[in-house]
C-alpha cells in the first residue's frame, strides 16, 4: 500500500506499535476474542501467502490448505515424535514446507490457470487422506500438538490471569507482525517487482532478462513458506492435527479471504482475515434468532456466509478497500515495472 | 504559468499521498482496536465459576454434534431428542425446580470447527457442562479447554479407551463401552458360539480399528483375513470390491465388521452385489438399521438378515420393554414427528442420565457437585441399558457389557436366546463374564425422583 | 482379477467423465471453471427424487430432472455470471473471481438443499439393479446401472460433440468462446449464446446426478467428491476437448482402480495429482487440448 513510501525502519516501527496496541487490547478482551484473534492472525499469514502467489505472481493455487497441512504435520511430528522444542518444530514445519514449496513449484512452472488450478486441487484432495496410509501420521486421530501455556517469565511480567488463548494470540500476533514487515520489504524490493513484471507483462519481462520460470518458483516457495507457517500456528492452536483439519474447504476459503482482500494488496489481508472470522460468528447469531429448527440451525449459517461471499465477490471483486487507498495505490502499482 | 513547479507538485501530490495512506492505516487501526474492545465480554472469572450456566431457574447444557456433512446422518438426531426428553422433564417440575436448556451446535465432524464452537459453547453460552459429545478427535480437540475450565464432558459418544483415563480426562465420562472391551466381548461369544469356525475382520485403519485388534487379541481370536480401510474411503464402490475379493479368497465363515454405519452397509452391498455368502457379526457402532438404510437404501436393511449385531441397550422396536415405551411416548409427543430407532434412544437414554446426575448434585449444583455425585451415586442411576454403570471415585466408564442378538428382515434385532444375556467385562485383560441382567426399574413415567 | 479391475475402473471411469463433460461443456463456453456444477447437479437430481418420490417413475423423474438442470445452469448464468463478467477486472483476478463466485454458490446451494430437504441421506431408486451381471458363474463387478453410466457418458458427448461440429449453433459457441469481439461483429449473440452453453452442462450435470446416485446414496454434498475427481479428468483431457473429457474420465478411474488394488486406498487421490503432473508434464494440455496462441 502506501507504505510504499515508508523506509523498513518506519514500517517496522509502525507495525511494532500496532503489535503493542494489540497486545494491550489483548489485556482488555475474554479469552473467546483472544482464540478468535489468533485465528486471525493465522489467516492473515495464510492469506498473505495466496496474495503474494496469485496477485503478485499471477498463479493461482486451489491447494495451499495442503501446504498448511505439510507445515501443520511437520510441526506436530517434530513436537511430539521427536521432542523439539515448539519453536524449532515450527520453523522446522516451515522449513519442510518451503522445501515441499519449491518441489512443487518447479513442477508447475509451466502449468497456467486452469491446469494448474486442477492439479493443487488434486493435491488438497490427496495429501491429507496420506495421514490414513502411514502409522506414524497417526491416522484419523491425527498426532496432538499441545505446547503448553505461556513461558513463567511472560505470565509474571504481564500478571492477571494468562490463559492458553491468550497466549496463542499473543505468540501468533508477533509472528504475524515479523511476517508482515518482511514479505511487505520483500513486495516492495527488486523481487516484488520482478515479480509484477513477470505476472504483467511477460514478454516484456523476458526480453528484459527477467528468468520468468524462476521468479514464478520463487514466488510459489515464499508462498509455500508462509502458508506451512501459519499451518504449524494452526495445529498449535487447535492442539492436534487430523486430516479433518485440512479439508478442500480451508483451501477454499484462503482464496475466498485473498479475494475479499484484495489479491493484489497485502494490507487487506488484515480485513480479509477479519472477514474470514466474523462471518461464521454473524451467521451463527442470526440463525438462532431465526429459529431453533434442525433443518435452520444446521443450514442458516451457511446460507448466510455463502450469500455474503458472493455478494461481496459480485459488488467488490478487486476486495473490500477504501476507495481513495485504492486508487493510490492503483497508481503506484501501474506506474512501477 | 504554474502555481508550483512541476516538481514540487509531484512531491506534494506524493505527500498528499502519503498523508491519506497514513491517514487510511490510523483508521484502519482504530478500527480494529475499537471493535476488539466494544465486543468485549466482560472478562469475568465466569467461565471457570463452579456455578456458571445455572441460575435460579435454569440450567444450560451444550453439546456438538454432526447435523451437516458425511457423518450427520443418524447422528443428527441425537441432539433434538434429548432436548425433547429435557422438555418433557421441564413440563413436569424440572430438576429441583429448575429447567434445563439445551443448546445446540453443528461441528460437521471438523474438530477445527468442534472447537470454535466449544468454544462458543463454554464462553459465550456459558454452558454448565456439556453433554453427549462426538467423535474421538473433536473431543480430543478441545480437552485442554475443557480441563483448563473444568467443565464437565457427561456422556461422551466415542468408544476411544483412552478416555477411561482419569488423570488425563478428569472431567470426561464415557458412556459407550470402550472399544477393547467391545471387541474382547465379541471374541468370547465367538468362542462361545462359533468354535473351531474360520473367522474374518473388516477394521477401520487407525485407533478405533486398533482397540478392536487389541481387544481381540486379548480375548485370544485368530483371523483368517484382516482387512482394513482407512476411514471414509467406504464410499468409493472400488474399495469395498476389494474388501469382498479379500474375503472371498480366504473363505472365512464368520466375519466381523468392525466399522461405521456407512461402511457395515457397504460391506454388506457389497457382499450382495459380489454374491459372497458369511456370518456377518456387526460392531455396535455400525449395526443402526435406520442409518444403515439412509445410507445404502432398503434392500441393504434386508441384507441384515441373519446377521449377529451388539448392543447394551434394548431393541428400539422391542415395545413390551418399559423404557422403550415410555421414550416412544415422549418422542411422539415432544419430538416433532421423528423416527423412533437407535439414536434417538442413545439419546434419551443420555438426557435420562444427565437429569440423575443434576438431580444427584443435590440443591447446591455446581460443577463440583455435580462430578461429585457422578462418583457417589452414578453406579445407581436407572437408564435403559442393560449392562451395569461404571462409575465411581477410580471410574468414569459408563456401560461395561453388551448382549447379542440376530437382525430380523425388517432391520430389528432381537435377542439370539429370547431373553437378553449380559457379558460383561473390564477395560484391562480380566476376563468375560457371562451375566443375567438386573437392570433397575425404570422411574415412574420415566421422571427421575432421585 | 487384472480384468475385474479394468472394469471396474472402467465404471467410475464413465462416472468421472459425465462430471468432466460438465465442466467442459462450461469451460467452451465461458472460460470458467463451474464449482458449483456439483451444487447443481445435486440440486436437479434432488428434484428428480421428489418426482420419482410422487409418481414412482425413474423414467419419468429423468427427463424432469435434466431439464430442471439445463433451466438452473441457464438462470444461474444470467443472474450471477452475467454481472460478474461486467464488473471483473482483468489479470489474476478475472481467474478467480468467477472461481470464488461458484463456490459460494455451491455453498449457498448445499444450505438450501438442506433447509428444503434436510441433511439426511435419502435414497434416489431406479428400477436397473446394482448388482453385477452375471456371466457363466461369476459375477462380474458391472451392474445395468454401470451400463445406463457408461451409455449416458458416451451419449452425451456424442450428442454435444455433434452440436458443436455440425450445427450453427456449436459453430457460434465456439466462436463466442474464443473471440467474443469478432464473434459479435459477426451477429452472434454473445450473451445468449453463452447461457446456452451453461444450460448445456446444466443438462449434462443433471443426466450425471440421476444415473450416479442410484448406485449410493443422495446427500447435499454426495456429489461435491465426485466434482473434484472430474475436474481432474478433464484437466488431463484438456479442458477443451469433449472426447478429451471421457478419454480422461477413463483413465483416472482405471489408474484408481488398479492403485487401489495394488497399494491401498489411501493414496488413491494422491495419484490422481501424480497421473495428473505426468500427462501434464508431456501434454502441458491434457491430452486432447490445443496450445492457445499467445498473446502480444
Amino acid at each position: 500500500m502506501l507504505k510504499a513510501r515508508l523506509t523498513p525502519l518506519k514500517r517496522a516501527l509502525l507495525l511494532a506499535a500496532f503489535g503493542v496496541l494489540l497486545l494491550f487490547v489483548s489485556n482488555h478482551v475474554d479469552e473467546l476474542r483472544s482464540y478468535q484473534g489468533a485465528q486471525a492472525a493465522i489467516y492473515v499469514i495464510a492469506i498473505s501467502s495466496i496474495i503474494v502467489l496469485t496477485g503478485f505472481s499471477g498463479q493461482i493455487s486451489l491447494g495451499h490448505g495442503a501446504v498448511m497441512a505439510i507445515g501443520g504435520y511437520a510441526s506436530a511430528l517434530a513436537f511430539t515424535l521427536w521432542n523439539f522444542p515448539w519453536e524449532f518444530a515450527l520453523i522446522f514445519g516451515t522449513v519442510v514446507g518451503t522445501i515441499f514449496g519449491c518441489v512443487l513449484g518447479i513442477a508447475s512452472a509451466r502449468l497456467q490457470g486452469p491446469y494448474l488450478a486442477g492439479t493443487t486441487l488434486a493435491l488438497a484432495v490427496g495429501l491429507p487422506s496420506l495421514a490414513n496410509q502411514f502409522k506414524v501420521l497417526g491416522g484419523e486421530q491425527g498426532i496432538e500438538f499441545d505446547i503448553g501455556d505461556a513461558p513463567a517469565w511472560l505470565r509474571q511480567v504481564v500478571g492477571g490471569d494468562f490463559t492458553q488463548y491468550k497466549w496463542f494470540f499473543w505468540l501468533t500476533t508477533c509472528v504475524v507482525i515479523v511476517v508482515f514487515w518482511t514479505i511487505t520489504n520483500l513486495l516492495q524490493s527488486n523481487v516484488g517487482r520482478t515479480w509484477r513484471a513477470a505476472r504483467n507483462h511477460p514478454v516484456a519481462a523476458g526480453l528484459a532478462g527477467i528468468n520468468v520460470s524462476r521468479t514464478k518458483i520463487l514466488a510459489f516457495t515464499v508462498s509455500s513458506s508462509l502458508a506451512s507457517l501459519a499451518g504449524g500456528l494452526f495445529a498449535v492452536i487447535l492442539g492436534l492435527v487430523t486430516p479433518a483439519a485440512f479439508p478442500l474447504s480451508l483451501s477454499f476459503l484462503l482464496v475466498t479471504g485473498a479475494v475479499i482482500a484484495g489479491v493484489g494488496n497485502l494490507a487487506g489481508s488484515i480485513l480479509g482475515s477479519l472477514v474470514l472470522v466474523s462471518i461464521p460468528e454473524l451467521s451463527g447469531t442470526l440463525a438462532t434468532h431465526l429459529g431453533n429448527s434442525q433443518k435452520v440451525t444446521a443450514n442458516l449459517p451457511g446460507l448466510v456466509a455463502s450469500l455474503l461471499l458472493i455478494i461481496v465477490v459480485i459488488f467488490a471483486p478487486n476486495g473490500l478497500r477504501p476507495t481513495a487507498a485504492w486508487k493510490a495505490f492503483r497508481q503506484f502499482n501501474d506506474s512501477t515495472i | 504559468m504554474y502555481l508550483f513547479h512541476p516538481h514540487e507538485r509531484k512531491t506534494m501530490l506524493e505527500h498528499r499521498r502519503k498523508k491519506r495512506g497514513v491517514m487510511a492505516i490510523v483508521a484502519m487501526l482504530s478500527l480494529a482496536s475499537s471493535a476488539l474492545t466494544l465486543t468485549t465480554i466482560p472478562a469475568e472469572a465466569a467461565s471457570t465459576n463452579a456455578q456458571t450456566g445455572i441460575t435460579a431457574s435454569t440450567i444450560k447444557l451444550g453439546i456438538t454434534v454432526p447435523l451437516t456433512g458425511a457423518a450427520a446422518p443418524g447422528y443428527n438426531k441425537v441432539p433434538y431428542a434429548m432436548r425433547a426428553y429435557f422438555n418433557y422433564v421441564n413440563d413436569n417440575g424440572g430438576v429441583n425446580g429448575r429447567k434445563i436448556s439445551l443448546i445446540i451446535k453443528d461441528d460437521a465432524y471438523s474438530p477445527t470447527l468442534a472447537k470454535s464452537v466449544t468454544n462458543d459453547l463454554i464462553l459465550k453460552d456459558k454452558v454448565f457442562a456439556l453433554v453427549g459429545t462426538l467423535g474421538t478427535a473433536n473431543t480430543e480437540a478441545t480437552t485442554k479447554f475443557v480441563n483448563d475450565h473444568g467443565v464437565p464432558r457427561l456422556f461422551v459418544n466415542s468408544g476411544f479407551s483412552g478416555f477411561t483415563n482419569t488423570s488425563k480426562y478428569p472431567t470426561t465420562y464415557t458412556l459407550l463401552p470402550s472399544y477393547v472391551m467391545e471387541a474382547k466381548i465379541m471374541g468370547q461369544y465367538i468362542k462361545d458360539n462359533f468354535a473351531g469356525k474360520s473367522v474374518a475382520i473388516i477394521y477401520q485403519d487407525d485407533d478405533f480399528g486398533a482397540d478392536a485388534l487389541k481387544g481381540f487379541g486379548i480375548a485370544g481370536t485368530s483371523f483368517v483375513a484382516k482387512i482394513p480401510y482407512a476411514s471414509g474411503s467406504q464410499a468409493d464402490p472400488t474399495v469395498v470390491g476389494k474388501w469382498i475379493a479379500g474375503l472371498a479368497a480366504a473363505k472365512p465363515d464368520v466375519t466381523i465388521m468392525f466399522g461405521v454405519s456407512s461402511a457395515t452397509a457397504a460391506a454388506l452391498g457389497g457382499s450382495y452385489k459380489a454374491g459372497f455368502k458369511t456370518q456377518w457379526i456387526l460392531g455396535s457402532v455400525g449395526g443402526d438399521g435406520t442409518t444403515i438404510a439412509s445410507v445404502a437404501g432398503a434392500t441393504a436393511v434386508g441384507l441384515l438378515y441373519g446377521s449377529i449385531g451388539a448392543s447394551f441397550l434394548p431393541s428400539p422396536t422391542d415395545t413390551a420393554d418399559e423404557y422403550v415405551a415410555q421414550f416412544q411416548a415422549i418422542n411422539a409427543k415432544y419430538n416433532a414427528g421423528a423416527v423412533f430407532d437407535n439414536n434417538v434412544l442413545v439419546a434419551m437414554n443420555t438426557a435420562m442420565m444427565t437429569v440423575q446426575a443434576l438431580r444427584a448434585a443435590g440443591s447446591k449444583l455446581t460443577r463440583t457437585s455435580l462430578m461429585d455425585a457422578i462418583a457417589a451415586k452414578g453406579s445407581t442411576f436407572a437408564s435403559a441399558g442393560f449392562a451395569p454403570l461404571g462409575y465411581s471415585s477410580t471410574s468414569h466408564v459408563g456401560y461395561n457389557g453388551y448382549w447379542f442378538g440376530v437382525y430380523g428382515p425388517t432391520g430389528n434385532m432381537k435377542p439370539a436366546s429370547g431373553a437378553y444375556t449380559l457379558y460383561t467385562t473390564d477395560s484391562g485383560t480380566g476376563a468375560v463374564v457371562k451375566t443375567a441382567t438386573a437392570r433397575p426399574a425404570m422411574p415412574a413415567k420415566g421422571l427421575p425422583t432421585n | 482379477m487384472i480384468f475385474n479391475t479394468l472394469l471396474i475402473g472402467a465404471s467410475s471411469g464413465a462416472i468421472y467423465s459425465l462430471m468432466a463433460l460438465a465442466l467442459v461443456l462450461v469451460w467452451r463456453s465461458t472460460r470458467v471453471v463451474n464449482f458449483a456444477q456439483a451444487g447443481q447437479a445435486a440440486l436437479s437430481t434432488y428434484i428428480g427424487y421428489e418426482i420419482m418420490g410422487r409418481t414412482h417413475n425413474y423414467w419419468l423423474s429423468v427427463p424432469v430432472a435434466i431439464c430442471f438442470g439445463a433451466l438452473l445452469a441457464a438462470g444461474v448464468d444470467v443472474l450471477l455470471m452475467r454481472v460478474l463478467a461486467r464488473r471483473a477486472q482483468q489479470g489474476p483476478i478475472a481467474e478467480i473471481a468467477p472461481v470464488i463466485t461458484t463456490l459460494g454458490l455451491l455453498g449457498l446451494i448445499h444450505s438450501l438443499i438442506g433447509l428444503i430437504w434436510g441433511n439426511a441421506f435419502v435414497q434416489y431408486t431406479s428400477p436397473l439393479s446394482g448388482k453385477g451381471f452375471t456371466i457363466g458363474a461369476q459375477v462380474i463387478p458391472f451392474s445395468p446401472q454401470n451400463l445406463l453410466i457408461v451409455l449416458a457418458a458416451i451419449g452425451v458427448m456424442a450428442t454435444f460433440a455433434a452440436i458443436f461440429t455440425f450445427t450453427d449453433l456449436g459453430l457460434s459457441l465456439r466462436a463466442a468462446s474464443f473471440q467474443p469481439e469478432i464473434a459479435r461483429l459477426a451477429g452472434i449473440r454473445v450473451d445468449r449464446v453463452r447461457t446456452i452453453g451453461w444450460a448445456f452442462a446444466g443438462a449434462t450435470g443433471a443426466v450425471a446426478g440421476v444415473v450416479i446416485t442410484p448406485t449410493a446414496y443422495l446427500s447435499p454434498n454426495s456429489l461435491d467428491l465426485l466434482l473434484v475427481s472430474g475436474f481432474v479428468a478433464a484437466v488431463i483431457g484438456g479442458l477443451e476437448s469433449l472426447i478429451g473429457a471421457v478419454v480422461g474420465g477413463l483413465v483416472l478411474g482405471i489408474g484408481f482402480a488398479f492403485i487401489l488394488q495394488y497399494i491401498g486406498s489411501s493414496v488413491t487421490f494422491l495419484a490422481g495429482f501424480i497421473i495428473l503432473m505426468v500427462v501434464q508434464l508431456v501434454r502441458p494440455h491434457g491430452f486432447f487440448g490445443h496450445k492457445t496462441s499467445r498473446h502480444a
